[in-house]
């Protein structure tokens, strides 16, 4: 999986440095009273880490899942699958929104040195693979061709650990392009567009029956570990998770929950040598791990079908993404209301209120509008609970939106309120009115009514920025499409269907909203 | 009722007007002639503090604006004398997102605190007045010039202030309207209300006026009743302008 280091260890570091002594919770006790163990991975990473189940799409499945259950069965609390992006997975970590992190996060020097490690649960390599019918490609030496042919093309999942090796590998004979999707570059090569990949084992072993086309081209490269990652210093849940780690490579839970992926190989034999010798990076002998001889009920092994296709992509998923389309409204209708309030006393304020006021308001407009929604999201969700404050994702997406857009708000009602005649404040103030009571009877409805078709098309500009809120754990409709989209790879039906939907929404509020400038006249106003 | 006491407003190094002194008492029309720039205007303006100004006092009743009046400090204040004196603007400027009745009740529900029916019932008697009873549901887009017009007197008049300052009230008006609008100013001067009236329309000014003022580059040139000022202009930039209109 992806090793998207430089974003979260820059942002970690940072945070350390800002704060050097975050209080340190056991997060074993917290579990321990909770009775829950919360583990975050990104169901977008596609299988068969963690995906959404065939058929019931809105729960989540994969070996990962198994793994984690079974974990949490050791350790006598409920294991709960907590989604987030995958790059941000140490900021949650950081922040006490998960306990652990079990999402292929290999084992790396940069990432030990700002988490803890537990040792392996799975022995990963990258595996080359290219097309069947294709002669040309049979060897990793092959990949260098000889001079004359065309250079050959290799797909990589960007920022992983198959990009350095392929780039490493190549040297500037072969053409490495890297992909957003795990298994995009696996339908590339079958289309032909590219002539070889470099996936991680399990990813390639787990969809090879949905690219029968494809072919493993000699024996996977460049071994690494899979391992879970704990806040830095927690040593009593660490312990707690070495120890049920070793116990699952004894009494065969590991195998067993591998072999229902189908991806049990011999190189997890090492997994034995670890936990008997404990020698993995100074990590303790598990010597004192119980063995209990409570086998795992056997399971059907959970293997992908064919690809699905079509009305039957439209059939089984349609009622899942228009489920996250609800969360989609949902978040704009509650965070845009509020962007208009805070925008209209920021327009208001800079307009008619005190000098002193004004510099302030100048600067939170310009910040706000000056930075990405993305980065303040990423703040109050991750930064605010360092210094004690915690909002609920659900809270920080609306709040992050409504911050976010009160900016632009206040700028269009800025022009609104401007663009009321001179004439209308002096009609009003002749009248005896106070300046407050002028502007709330007089100045701002004939401003709404300025503004109505900028505000709306700002409202559907939220409409679609909403799927930013992915960054603080929120699955809407945009993060649903791409968590579908990776694990079933039926994209184009699904974008088809995510992009109609989309539509259906927002279509309906240009309507309205040329509805209600007709009823406020506005056109006959100018 | 109305005493301005050597008015001095600059914009700028620009004086504008350079020691007005004027009274108004009560039941009295005054009007205010005189060339385009001469400051009229803006006179009234400052007089129910639309306008801050730099030196010289105004004092409206018992009520005092002075060159240290600020907009935001004395605002009791300022809206205090607004609420005596009314004004009508040449432009009219209705409210134009309210119907003819709301326009008239804005004020007093808002300012007075009347109940809605109180103040529909003066409402519309003074529509009434004014010729627009069948209008009172209209916008004002819907109006011609002189029925806006006649709403925006309609809107002063419901407040019962003590004066009403009319500036330029029909200059944006074709002759008949301003006519119109001249007739109604005529019925409430006739009815004793209090007026200060800028205009350009010779005739009020001769017939209707209790006192009329020549305004020309910031002073107040001439004043006096209006069988004197137009029988016998004393300042020749009376004299100029008047035989500059009596030729239009």
């Amino acid at each position: 999986m992806r090793q998207w280091l430089g974003g979260s260890v820059a942002g970690c570091v940072l945070a350390a440095l800002l704060l050097p002594c975050a209080a340190s919770a056991d997060a074993l006790a917290d579990m321990r009273k909770t009775g829950r163990m919360l583990w975050g991975g990104d169901q977008e990473g596609g299988g068969p880490y963690v995906f959404p189940m065939e058929n019931d799409p809105s729960r989540v499945t994969g070996f990962e899942v198994d793994f984690a259950n079974r974990i949490g069965e050791y350790l006598k609390v409920k294991a709960e699958f907590t989604q987030g992006q995958w790059d941000k997975m140490p900021d949650m970590l950081r922040t006490g929104k998960i306990h652990a992190i079990i999402n292929g996060y290999e084992f790396t020097r940069e990432r030990a040195e700002i988490m803890d490690a537990t040792i392996p649960y799975y022995v990963y390599a990258l595996q080359l693979m290219g097309r069947a019918d294709n002669p040309r490609i049979g060897s990793w030496a092959s990949l260098g061709g000889p001079g004359g042919a065309a250079r050959v093309k290799i797909g990589v999942l960007n920022g992983s650990a198959a990009e350095a090796y392929a780039r490493a590998f190549c040297g500037g004979r072969c053409d490495v392009i890297a992909y957003e999707g795990n298994t995009d570059t696996m339908r590339e090569v079958e289309t032909g567009k590219l002539d070889a990949t470099v996936e991680d084992t399990p990813i390639a072993a787990f969809y090879a029956p949905r690219f029968r086309a494809l072919r493993a081209i000699e024996k996977p490269v460049q071994r690494g570990y899979y391992v879970i990652y704990v806040k830095k210093g927690e040593t009593a849940l660490l312990q707690a998770l070495n120890e049920a780690i070793v116990l699952m490579v004894r009494n065969g839970d590991l195998e067993r929950i591998y072999r229902k992926y189908g991806i049990w190989d011999e190189q997890q034999a090492e997994l034995a040598g670890i936990a008997e010798k404990g020698r993995f990076y100074g990590y303790f002998r598990a010597t004192d791990a119980r063995i209990e001889k409570n086998r795992m009920p056997a399971e059907e092994s959970v293997q992908v079908d064919t690809r699905k296709r079509g009305w039957r992509v439209v059939k089984d998923y349609s009622g899942i993404l228009i489920e996250s389309a609800g969360m989609t409204v949902v978040l704009s209708c509650l965070s845009f209301p509020l962007a208009i309030l805070v925008g209209l006393l920021i327009a208001v304020g800079r307009l008619y209120g005190r000098s002193w006021l004004r510099l302030p308001l100048t600067g939170y407009v310009e910040f706000l509008r000056g930075t990405p929604v993305m980065l303040q999201l990423y703040f109050i969700f991750f930064f605010l609970p360092e210094i004690g404050v915690r909002v609920p994702a659900f809270w920080t997406a609306i709040l992050g939106l409504a911050i976010n857009y009160s900016a632009y708000e206040s700028e269009i009602y800025r022009a609104g309120l401007q663009a009321v005649p001179k004439g209308q404040m002096e009609a009003a103030l002749s009248l005896g009115m106070s300046r407050p009571l002028a502007l709330r009877r007089i100045i701002v409805p004939q401003a709404v009514r300025i503004v109505i078709p900028p505000v709306v098309n700002d409202f559907i500009a939220l409409f679609k920025d909403t799927s930013v809120c992915s960054v603080v754990t929120i699955v809407e409709l945009t993060k649903r499409f791409s968590v579908l989209s990776m694990s079933t790879q039926a994209t184009v039906e699904l974008m088809g269907m995510t992009a109609v939907l989309y539509l259906m929404m927002s279509y309906p509020m240009s309507i309205l909203s040329r509805r209600i400038e007709k009823r406020l006249g506005l056109e006959a106003q100018a | 009722m109305i005493t301005v006491t050597g008015l001095v407003k600059r914009y700028d190094r620009n004086e504008i007007l350079k020691g007005i002194s004027l009274e108004v008492r009560k039941g009295e029309v005054h009007s205010i002639i005189g060339p385009s720039g001469g400051g009229k205007s803006t006179f009234l303006r400052c007089i129910n503090g639309l306008e801050a100004f730099q030196g010289g006092e105004i004092r409206v009743g018992n009520r005092m604006l002075t060159p240290a009046t600020s907009p935001r400090g004395d605002a009791r204040l300022l809206e205090a004398v607004r609420r005596q004196v009314g004004f009508v603007f040449q432009q009219f400027n209705l409210f134009p997102h309210l119907t003819v009745l709301e326009n008239v009740i804005e004020a007093p529900m808002q300012v007075l605190k009347l109940k809605r029916g109180e103040a529909a019932g003066r409402a519309a008697a003074l529509l009434e007045r004014v010729g627009l009873e069948a209008k009172h549901h209209a916008y004002p887009r819907d109006l011609s010039g002189g029925q806006q017009q006649r709403v925006a007197i309609a809107r002063a008049l419901v407040m019962e202030p003590d004066a009403i300052l009319f500036d330029e009230p029909t200059s944006a008006l074709d002759p008949v309207m301003a006519g119109e609008i001249l007739s109604l100013m005529e019925g409430l001067a006739r009815d004793g209300q209090t007026m200060i009236v800028v205009t350009h329309s010779m005739g009020f000014a001769r017939n209707v006026a209790s006192q009329v003022h020549v305004f020309a580059d910031g002073y107040d040139v001439e004043s006096g009743p209006p069988a004197t000022v137009f029988g016998d202009p004393r300042h020749p930039t009376t004299r100029a302008f008047l035989s500059q209109t009596a030729k239009d």
